[in-house]
């Protein structure tokens, strides 16, 4: 159990911000996060449907529901594109979670993310650059305790050629 | 002659009871196995970011007052931390989506049966902002408890500290003070270790009251 009088000796633990990189002008999310992405630049084929990628990261300990979780009770990972003029975005893709307990109640079933997840975004696209902004909905947990759900501003970077 | 069939039938006997003994628990075992490969190895019980703990802001209680607060509970009565004034007290704060919080949930139940006689009773205090009353009324009778549930004003889990990490119990004892205060999911044994620690502190001439 973390004791309070104990854990106040910790570390600070990370406040993580989602890193956006490259030249792409992202502003960072200013809350703590437990999640990341990385956005980077994606060719298509201008016209032709394709189907990309967009690579998140659950930091080290942690964990979040999949996009499917056992329960109805638990909040899923979503996420959610606006539309943007010259991009038809079809249903998001999303990885199956993968099975796990708490070492107190081996018979409850929970189905998360861990480590690197990737979520697959068939798109259609005309010409040129194009910006999704978008947002990913999870909650995290950890090994003993759950953290309130949390809103990762997202930005998918398209150009089609 | 007769004997020796009757003693080869028993040795033929014996010898398949241990055979199936044995092949049930090598199957077990390969059972278990395979369980555990399918399983994620998650959560490294220390280092990683988590090992680190979490960031807790706010006050810490323990060995002050707690503070006061009055909520509404399922039923839409007004329930006040003031009501049970001269009892030790349990107040947790859980969700509906929080799984730890749900597996110690019963825990707790089970303990404010076993400790009622000395007047222990448990809060609560649901932190869900979102969950509707009859989502959380579902999540509190699946988690099999009949203790107080007490929705948020929005205001409590600052004034105690738990903005930011479910679960997080607070053990009160008599005298409205604080002796014990933990945050994540604790072994049973620990959360009794608490509880005991509550109901062994304090004045106990102070009269029991509240539900």
């Amino acid at each position: 159990m973390r004791a309070i009088a104990l854990a106040g000796l910790l570390a600070i633990p990370s406040v993580l911000v989602a890193q956006q990189s490259g030249d792409l002008s992202t502003p960072l999310a200013k809350s703590k996060q437990y999640v990341s992405y990385e956005a980077e630049e994606q060719a298509v084929k201008a016209g032709k449907r394709s189907v990309v990628e967009m690579r998140f990261r659950v930091m080290d300990g942690y964990h979040v529901n999949s996009h499917t979780p056992k329960s109805e009770l638990l909040i899923p990972t979503a996420l959610k594109l606006d539309t943007a003029d010259g991009v038809k975005a079809e249903a998001v893709q999303y990885p199956a979670g993968t099975q796990y307990s708490f070492s107190f109640e081996p018979g409850e079933k929970l189905d998360v993310y861990t480590g690197v997840f990737t979520v697959k975004v068939p798109v259609t696209v005309v010409a040129g650059a194009h910006t999704l902004i978008g947002a990913l909905r999870y909650q995290a947990c950890d090994n003993a305790a759950c953290y309130p759900p949390k809103t990762l501003p997202v930005q998918l970077v398209l150009k089609a050629k | 002659m007769r004997k020796a069939v009757v003693l080869l039938v028993m040795v033929v006997g014996v010898t398949l009871m241990l055979w199936a003994g044995w092949h049930n628990l090598r199957e077990r075992k390969l059972a278990m196995q395979r369980a555990n490969e399918a399983r994620a190895t998650l959560i490294p019980d220390k280092g990683g970011d988590a090992a680190q703990g979490p960031e807790l802001e706010g006050p810490k209680l323990t060995g002050k007052v707690a503070p006061a607060f009055v909520l509404t509970n399922l039923e839409g009565k007004k329930v006040s931390l003031g009501d049970y004034k001269g009892r030790p007290v349990l107040v947790n704060f859980w969700a509906t989506w929080c799984a730890p919080c749900k597996l110690e949930m019963p825990w707790f139940e089970e303990f404010r049966k076993q400790y009622a006689s000395q007047g222990f009773e448990i809060l609560g205090i649901t932190d869900d902002a979102d969950a509707g009353k009859d989502v959380i009324s579902k999540a509190a009778q699946k988690a099999g408890v009949s203790y107080p549930i007490l929705l948020t004003d929005g205001k409590i889990e600052k004034a105690y500290g738990a903005t930011d990490y479910l679960p997080m119990s607070f053990y009160v004892d008599r005298n409205g003070v604080v002796v014990e205060e933990t945050a994540g999911l604790g072994t049973k044994d620990e959360i009794e270790a608490n509880i005991k620690k509550a109901i062994a502190s304090g004045n106990k001439t102070v009269s029991a009251g509240g539900e």
